[in-house]
């Protein structure tokens, strides 16, 4: 828990040192501009909750991964990796913490998108406040947790923000975050089933319609436990992979 | 664990395979030990594999064969236990988040070591004031001049109040002034208890600081005594420096039996080097009975010692 809030504090003013890596919050708001006015033009406001949804699920999981990358590719810059590596605490929980605090504080990108869209006449009601928290803790969670097992990859990469930036589309599609996962090839929804963000971008859409959630608690599980899952492969994939550039001498490699 | 031992390095090898290239032994069945408290310089060009050994001992590279333990914990089986124990300052600029400050760097590591939010505020500000950067604290790194970013990286390494202490080329940029006030700063810390190996080019470093010094080239150790000891494995004898002594003197001592050579100096001077014990009062005699009054006994510094034991190549360090 401790290098948990040791890499959350450091994030926090890391942030506050490389205001950059908080673009999504410029973006958001402009994807939902654009997802808003497509909708509109072509006579779909029934739609209104995927341009909600969606700007917002890009904006934290490009927090995520992003970091997650950024942060490996730091360290290595800084040449502070190894001895990150060589301190008591857990490298994985330290990620941990850093990716989590940005994907939290990504939150507010939330508020961004939803006050863009009342600006342009289409207000965000949320209908199920309670199965909203609960969604939005979860999906938090997750993407933290799954972004630690992408940490684990980019401490393999040379050049880890770039393959973080491009890593990022596959899940908008496979999560079904602008598009539904419905009109994808049937072969592709296999793996969407096995994607979080899938599960939590449904459950959130659904939090906005006055209609009753169905199964609320099995998806709300699957989210949580594909999250854990993700987050246990990642820390297993980070023990072996340091074992690993331990052995080749590749940790400090840039 | 031996009683006393801070560092013990048996037989390690370290080979590394870059990939479509020929393997590199960078480490070639080094043993070593380093009593606690001891300060230990380690001295060899680049790519003599000081930082190999240092980054194994640190935990953060794994050795191809043999055995590495700090204070009796092997650095491989049981990282846990080493980590705690060890403080890491490897040289240059990089190492330190640049764009924090002097003190949200330290109170960073500080947090990773697990010291209390009490202890790291205490802590902080003690090192800080320790290496000079008391008035800097709260300025971002990167406006910071290389020495004072050595400064701060020591300061980094001993958050942790580490009882064995790797300093890979800790004095890198910094300017004579600060060297002086590290070397003091080690000898403090040595008074602590705290075993030290230092990595370094620096000749003076290793002669004023070290206890004992371990010279080292392309993996294999050449040798590890004292810096007088070590002096004494090139030449055991003492040099002569001789001012005023005409040339037929000069060729008269030249000839003397164990004179090895006799070299005029830039200065004027000439020194005079023996190679057979007892030489250098058969060649004293001799100038004094010639009338020469100006005469310079010394023994060879660490710094020849290197260049000897090395070569050339130890030039272009």
């Amino acid at each position: 828990m401790r290098a948990f809030l040791a890499g959350a504090r450091i994030q926090i003013r890391f942030l506050t040192a490389y205001p950059d890596s908080l673009i999504p919050f410029f973006t958001a708001p402009l994807f939902t501009i654009v997802f808003l006015l497509v909708f509109k033009h072509a006579g779909r406001q029934d739609l209104t909750p995927y341009a909600a949804i969606a700007p917002v699920f890009i904006a934290l999981w490009w927090l995520a991964l992003f970091n997650s990358g950024w942060t490996i590719t730091i360290e290595r810059w800084n040449g502070t990796l190894e001895m990150l590596v060589a301190a008591p605490s857990s490298f994985g929980a330290v990620i941990f913490g850093r990716i989590a605090t940005t994907t939290a504080i990504g939150t507010v990108s939330f508020f961004e998108a939803w006050l863009v869209a009342r600006l342009f006449g289409t207000p965000v009601t949320i209908h199920h406040w309670g199965a909203f928290v609960l969604t939005v803790f979860a999906t938090l969670a997750a993407m933290a947790g799954t972004a630690v097992g992408m940490a684990a990859l980019f401490v393999l990469a040379r050049n880890a923000v770039t393959f973080s930036n491009s890593a990022s589309y596959p899940f908008y599609v496979l999560g079904g975050i602008l598009v539904p996962v419905s009109l994808l090839p049937h072969w592709v929804r296999p793996l969407s089933s096995v994607v979080f963000l899938s599960w939590s971008a449904d459950l959130l859409r659904a939090t906005l319609d006055a209609a009753p959630i169905h199964d609320f608690w099995p998806h709300l599980g699957m989210v949580v436990l594909l999250g854990a899952c993700g987050y246990a492969v990642g820390l297993v994939a980070l023990r072996v992979i340091l074992v690993r550039v331990r052995e080749s001498g590749e940790l400090s490699t840039t | 664990m031996q009683a006393g031992v801070a560092v013990d390095v048996r037989e390690l090898e370290r080979v590394f395979t870059p990939r479509k290239r020929e393997p590199v032994v960078a480490l070639d069945g080094v043993s070593l030990t380093i009593p606690t408290g001891e300060v230990h310089g380690m001295l060899g060009p680049n790519g003599a594999g000081k930082t190999t050994l240092v980054k194994i001992l640190s935990t953060v590279l794994l050795p191809t064969s043999g055995t590495a333990q700090v204070l009796g914990h092997d650095v491989v089986e049981e990282t846990r236990a080493v980590r705690p124990l060890i403080g890491i300052v490897f040289g240059g600029e990089r190492g330190l988040y640049t764009r924090l400050t002097a003190r949200q760097n330290l109170e960073y590591w500080g947090a990773l070591y697990r010291l209390s939010s009490t202890m790291i505020r205490q802590r902080s500000a003690a090192l800080l004031e320790r290496v000079g950067l008391v008035d800097r604290a709260d300025q971002r790194v990167e406006e910071f001049s290389r020495g004072m970013k050595q400064r701060l990286h020591l300061a980094r390494g001993l958050m942790g109040d580490a009882k064995v202490l790797f300093l890979d080329e800790p004095t890198t940029g910094m300017d004579p002034i600060a060297g002086r006030e590290f070397r003091s700063l080690i000898a403090e810390l040595k008074d602590e208890g705290r075993t030290i190996l230092l990595t370094t080019h620096d000749m003076v470093e290793a002669e004023s600081v070290c206890d004992r010094v371990t010279l080292i080239d392309r993996g294999r150790v050449l040798a590890t005594e004292t810096p007088r000891t070590l002096g004494t494995l090139i030449s055991r004898f003492q040099r002569i420096d001789v001012t005023g002594a005409d040339d037929a003197l000069l060729a008269e001592v030249a000839a003397l039996p164990g004179v090895s050579s006799a070299t005029p100096q830039v200065d004027g001077s000439t020194r005079i080097e023996v190679s057979e014990e007892g030489a250098t009062a058969v060649v004293l005699r001799r100038l004094v009975d010639g009338g020469v009054t100006d005469l310079q006994t010394s023994l060879p510094s660490l710094e020849e010692v290197y260049v000897q034991a090395i070569g050339e190549r130890g030039l272009g360090v």
